[in-house]
C-alpha cells in the first residue's frame, strides 16, 4: 500500500471556468480579511466597500466595465498572438504608444477637423502606432528569431520615456501644473452612460473580442496562426509563412493595445500624463492566461479582473486603508487567480495504490 | 529458458490499463529472468509500450502489481523505476542537444554538481564507457550524434544509474541496418553482464536474431511465448496478427511497367546541414510520371537534406530542381505543395502533426492552400472562411481509408499512438491528391497489415502516373518497391542500380563508400 501524488493536465468541464474564479475570490477575500483586521480594518465593511466599488452599485459595475474595456483589448490581442507562439510582454508599451498618439492627432486636428473625423483618425492611429510598436520586436523574432520577452520588455521602456518627453516636450501644457500633462482633449468617444463616462470602448472591445474569436477558429489566417503556434516546424513543412504570421499576430496584438491607449485618453482621461501607465499591460497577461488564451474567455476574465480592479481601488476611498494595501489587496486576488487556475486546468491528486 | 525455472528479477502481475476507449493491458501478467534477452512482440496498439511504461513509472497500473526480486514496489514515476533498477530507452531520444555526451549522461543522476570540471567528468565517463564497453566521443555535443549514436548514449545514461533491466521501445526504428548489427552487439554485451533487457519490437527477423524468449501481445492481451528454438517467421506472425491476417505478411508488389515523361529532376544539388556542413554534394537524380525511385543508404548520408531541399524547406547552396520541366529551385513551399509535391517526412512528431491541434484540422492541413474562396478580399486578406463541415468530411474520408484509429475528429493528435500519427501523415500526404510523392521512411514504425497498405497506396499511385521518391532505410523496401535505386553514401550518389540486376553485397559496397559506378554506368541508367 502507498500514496503517490499525481499531476496531468486535464479535459476542462465548463463549469469549473466559473467555479474556478469564484474559488480564487473567497480564498484570497479570506486572506485579504486577515490583513485588513492586522491593519485595523473591520473586514466585513471593507469588503463591502469593495463591492461597492465594483458590483453592488451602479456607479462600482460602471468602473468596472470601464476597466474591463483596457483589459479586453489588450488580453484579447495577447491572447493572439500566444496563440502564434509569440509572448507580447509589450501591450504595456504599445497602449502608450497608442495613448500618445491619439492625444497627438486629437490636439493637433481638434480645431481643424470635424469632432468624428478627428476621432477616426485619432483612434486609426493609435491602432497603427500600438501595430508597429509591435511589430518592431515582431519582425525580429520573425525574421531573426530574436527572443520576443526581450525586444518587447525594452520597448515598453522606450515607449515610456517617450511618453515622458512628450508631455514635458511637444505636448506640454503650458503654465505651471501640478504634474506635467498634455493639453486637454476637447473630443470624446461616444458616451454610452453619461454619469459614468461609460463609452462607446467597450463596444469596440467586445466587438473586437468576438471577431478574434472568429479569426482564430473559423479562418484561414486563425488555422496558420494555431498551426504556428503549436509547432512551428509543422507550419513551414504545411507551406505556411512563418515569419509572416509572427510579425502579423503580433502587429494584430500591438493594434488592439494601441486601441486600448485611445480608448483611455479619448473616452476616459481626455488628457494625456505619466499616469496613464501604470501595469495594465502587465495585467493583461494574466488575462488572458486565465482565459487560456480564448478570446471569449477573455471578455470573462476581463470583467472579473476589471472587478477587482475598481474594487481594491474604491478599498481606499471608502476606509482609511492606503494605497498600497489596496495595491497588496489586488496583487494578492491576482496570485489566488493564477494558483487557482492551475489547480483547476490540472489533475493534481493523491492516488492510493494498491 | 524458461520463465518458470530461471531467477527472476522483475514479476508483473495481472496488470491491467484503461484508456478511454480502449484496454490497453488487460489482465497481464510477466516474468523477466536475469541475464536474459526478453522480447516484446506486437502489432501497433498492442499494449506493449503501455506495459513497459507501467513498469518504468511513466503510468500507474489501474490494477495489478509489480514485484522486483520478489519484493512489492509501486513505480510511481521513473525515478522509482531507476532506483529499483529498471531503465527505458524511449523510441524518441530525450537527449539535450547543447549538452556533451559526458553532461548528457550525468545529467539528473545523483552525483551531478552545479559545479564541475567539465574535463574532469569527460574523462569518468571515458572510463565508465569503457568499463561497459560501449562508446561515443564523451566531448561531443548531442546535436552532432547520428540516430545510432543517440542511441547509445541513451543506453549508457541508463547504464550509468547502475540498472539491471534494461527496455529498448522499438528500438530499430531509427537505425540503419549497419548501426542494428552494432545495437545487437552491445544487447549481446549487457546480456553477459547479466542486465536483462526487455526488446520491444514488431519486427520478426530481428526478434528471431536476438531474443532468448518471446512474448507474444495482441490486443492488449499476451496472447503466446515461447523460447527462440521453438519460434519461427511464420508462427510468430500467425500469433501476432492473428491467424486471419496472415495472407497478407511477405506481400508481394507488380511495378508499374508504363512509365511516362520526367517529372522531378535534380541537377547537381549542393545543400548544407544543419552543422553548416555539405550534407547533399552535387547529386542528380530524376523521377518519372508513375516511377519509383528508391534512395538507399545508411542513415545520415544526406537523405533528410535532399528531401527537405525538394520540398523547400531547405536551402539550396548550388544546382537545380526541375519539376514538368519548369524551374523550382527557389520556390517556397507553398508553391511546390500547390504544384502537387507531397512529402512523408521522417521525424513524424516533429515535423508531421501538431499534437494540440484536434485530428481533422492535422488531416485538412495542406488542402487549406488549395481552397478558392469566391470573395477575393476575405482572400487576399488570409481571414476567409474555413469550411469546417468539408473539412471533417475530408478527414473523415483520410481515417477510414488509412485505418487511423481514433475516438473521434475532434480529438487531439498528441492522443494518437505512433503508429496512428504514421498513418494520419501518410494518409494525409497520399490523399492530397499529388503529383510527385517523397516518402521519407513512410513504413518506420508500422506494424505488416499498415507496412503492407502503405507500399501497396504507392505502387498503386505509381501505377496512376504519381512519380515516388521513396527514401528509406529498409534496403529490403527500397529494392522491392523501386524502379531504379540511387545509393546515396556521404552525400554523394555511388551509384544508380535496377533492383534485381545488381547485388546486394554491391549495394552495400555503395553504401558504405567503397565502391563508386563511373559516371557512364550511371548516365545509362538514368538513360533506361
Amino acid at each position: 500500500m502507498g500514496y503517490v501524488i499525481r499531476i496531468k493536465p486535464k479535459p476542462i468541464q465548463p463549469f469549473v471556468f466559473v467555479l474556478a474564479p469564484l474559488a480564487s475570490f473567497a480564498l484570497a477575500f479570506l486572506v485579504g480579511g486577515a490583513l485588513m483586521l492586522w491593519a485595523g480594518v473591520d473586514p466585513i465593511s471593507g469588503y463591502s466597500a469593495f463591492l461597492q466599488g465594483s458590483l453592488t452599485t451602479f456607479p462600482g459595475l460602471m468602473q468596472t466595465l470601464i476597466q474591463a474595456t483596457l483589459f479586453m483589448l489588450m488580453g484579447t490581442g495577447i491572447a493572439i498572438s500566444n496563440r502564434a507562439g509569440v509572448l507580447n510582454v509589450g501591450a504595456e508599451g504599445q497602449y502608450i504608444i497608442g495613448a500618445i498618439l491619439a492625444t497627438y492627432i486629437a490636439i493637433s486636428y481638434q480645431q481643424v477637423l470635424s469632432p468624428q473625423l478627428t476621432l477616426l483618425l485619432a483612434m486609426l492611429a493609435a491602432m497603427l502606432g500600438g501595430a508597429l510598436w509591435a511589430m518592431i520586436a515582431g519582425v525580429l523574432k520573425g525574421f531573426m528569431n530574436v527572443n520576443e520577452v526581450v525586444t518587447t520588455v525594452i520597448l515598453n521602456w522606450l515607449a515610456y520615456r517617450i511618453l515622458q518627453w512628450i508631455i514635458r516636450g511637444p505636448l506640454r501644457l503650458p503654465g505651471p501644473q501640478l504634474y506635467p500633462m498634455s493639453p486637454p482633449i476637447a473630443i470624446t468617444l461616444p458616451v454610452l452612460e453619461p454619469s459614468s463616462g461609460l463609452n462607446a470602448g467597450l463596444i469596440i472591445a467586445l466587438a473586437l473580442a468576438i471577431f478574434s474569436y472568429y479569426l482564430l477558429f473559423y479562418t484561414k489566417a486563425g488555422f496558420e496562426i494555431r498551426v504556428t503556434g503549436s509547432n512551428p516546424e509543422l507550419a513551414k513543412y504545411a507551406g505556411f509563412n512563418v515569419s509572416k504570421v509572427i510579425v502579423l499576430s503580433m502587429a494584430y496584438s500591438g493594434a488592439l493595445a494601441g486601441i486600448a491607449g485611445g480608448v483611455e485618453v479619448l473616452g476616459n482621461l481626455h488628457y494625456l500624463f505619466e499616469g496613464i501607465s501604470i501595469g495594465l499591460g502587465y495585467t493583461s497577461i494574466i488575462v488572458s492566461l486565465v482565459a487560456r488564451d480564448h478570446p471569449l474567455g477573455v471578455i470573462a476574465a476581463s470583467i472579473m479582473f476589471g472587478t477587482i480592479y475598481s474594487g481594491s481601488s474604491f478599498l481606499q476611498t471608502a476606509t482609511h486603508l492606503t494605497y498600497t494595501f489596496s495595491k497588496a489587496l489586488e496583487g494578492l486576488i491576482y496570485l489566488f487567480v493564477l494558483v487557482t487556475t492551475l489547480f483547476a486546468f490540472y489533475e493534481i491528486k493523491l492516488v492510493k495504490v494498491k | 529458458m524458461s520463465s518458470s525455472s530461471c531467477d527472476v528479477v522483475v514479476e508483473m502481475r495481472n496488470i491491467v490499463k484503461k484508456f478511454p476507449g480502449v484496454v490497453a493491458n488487460d489482465n497481464v501478467s510477466l516474468k523477466i529472468c536475469r541475464g536474459e534477452v526478453l522480447a516484446i512482440l506486437g502489432e501497433n496498439g498492442a499494449g506493449k509500450t503501455t506495459l513497459m511504461n507501467i513498469l518504468y513509472g511513466l503510468y500507474l497500473p489501474d490494477e495489478g502489481s509489480i514485484y522486483i526480486n520478489g519484493k512489492r514496489v509501486i513505480h510511481a514515476s521513473p525515478k522509482d523505476a531507476i532506483k529499483n533498477g529498471v531503465g527505458m530507452v524511449h523510441q524518441h531520444f530525450t537527449l539535450v542537444d547543447d549538452l556533451t555526451v559526458a553532461e548528457n549522461i550525468v545529467l539528473g543522476a545523483e552525483d551531478f554538481k552545479v559545479y564541475y570540471n567539465p574535463g574532469k567528468l569527460i574523462e569518468k565517463i571515458r572510463e565508465f564507457m569503457k568499463d561497459i564497453g560501449l562508446y561515443v566521443e564523451p566531448s561531443k555535443k548531442a546535436y552532432e550524434l547520428s540516430a545510432g549514436e543517440k542511441q547509445k548514449v541513451e543506453i549508457l545514461k541508463a547504464l550509468y544509474r547502475r540498472i539491471s533491466v534494461l527496455i529498448l521501445d522499438e528500438p530499430t526504428s531509427v537505425l540503419s541496418p549497419i548501426e542494428v548489427n552494432e545495437l545487437f552487439k552491445t544487447i549481446r554485451r549487457l546480456k553477459e553482464k547479466g542486465i536483462s533487457i526487455v526488446f520491444i519490437s514488431h519486427k520478426l527477423d530481428e526478434v528471431l536474431e536476438i531474443a532468448d524468449r518471446i512474448v507474444v501481445m495482441r490486443a492488449g492481451k499476451i496472447v503466446g511465448e515461447l523460447a527462440r528454438k521453438d519460434a519461427n517467421v511464420r508462427l510468430l506472425a500467425s500469433m501476432m496478427i492473428g491467424a486471419s491476417g496472415l495472407s497478407s505478411i511477405e506481400e508481394k508488389f507488380e511495378k508499374n511497367t508504363s512509365t511516362g515523361r520526367k517529372l522531378l529532376e535534380v541537377i547537381d544539388l549542393w545543400v548544407k546541414g544543419d552543422r553548416g556542413e555539405d550534407a547533399v554534394k552535387g547529386v542528380r537524380l530524376s523521377v518519372r510520371e508513375g516511377e519509383i525511385v528508391g534512395v538507399a543508404g545508411v542513415a545520415g548520408s544526406g537523405q533528410k537534406e535532399l528531401a527537405e531541399a525538394i520540398y523547400g524547406l531547405r536551402p539550396v547552396k548550388r544546382g537545380r530542381i526541375m519539376f514538368n520541366e519548369v524551374e523550382i529551385t527557389g520556390l517556397p513551399t507553398v508553391e511546390r505543395i500547390k504544384l502537387g509535391i507531397s512529402y512523408i517526412p521522417e521525424e513524424r512528431v516533429r515535423y508531421g502533426v501538431s499534437l494540440e491541434l484536434p485530428i481533422y484540422e492535422n488531416i485538412y492541413l495542406e488542402k487549406i492552400h488549395s481552397e478558392k474562396s469566391k470573395r477575393g478580399l476575405l482572400e487576399a486578406l488570409g481571414v476567409s472562411p474555413l469550411k469546417k463541415r468539408v473539412m471533417l468530411e475530408y478527414a473523415q474520408h483520410v481515417v477510414n481509408k488509412f485505418g487511423v484509429k481514433t475516438p473521434s475528429l475532434t480529438t487531439v493528435a498528441g492522443k494518437l499512438s505512433g503508429g496512428n500519427i504514421q498513418r494520419l501523415i501518410v494518409g494525409r500526404e497520399l490523399e492530397r491528391g499529388p503529383k510527385l510523392v517523397i516518402a521519407s521512411e513512410p513504413t518506420a514504425g508500422l506494424d505488416i497489415a499498415a507496412t503492407n497498405f502503405v507500399r501497396r497506396t504507392l505502387v498503386d499511385m505509381s501505377r496512376r502516373g504519381v512519380g515516388v521518391l521513396l527514401i528509406s532505410s529498409d534496403l529490403q523496401e527500397v529494392l522491392s518497391l523501386s524502379h531504379k535505386v540511387v545509393v546515396l553514401c556521404n552525400g554523394e550518389v555511388m551509384g544508380v542500380v535496377i533492383p534485381g540486376e545488381a547485388s546486394i553485397e554491391d549495394i552495400g559496397l555503395m553504401m558504405t563508400c567503397s565502391k563508386k559506378m563511373s559516371i557512364e554506368e550511371v548516365e545509362k541508367i538514368w538513360a533506361m
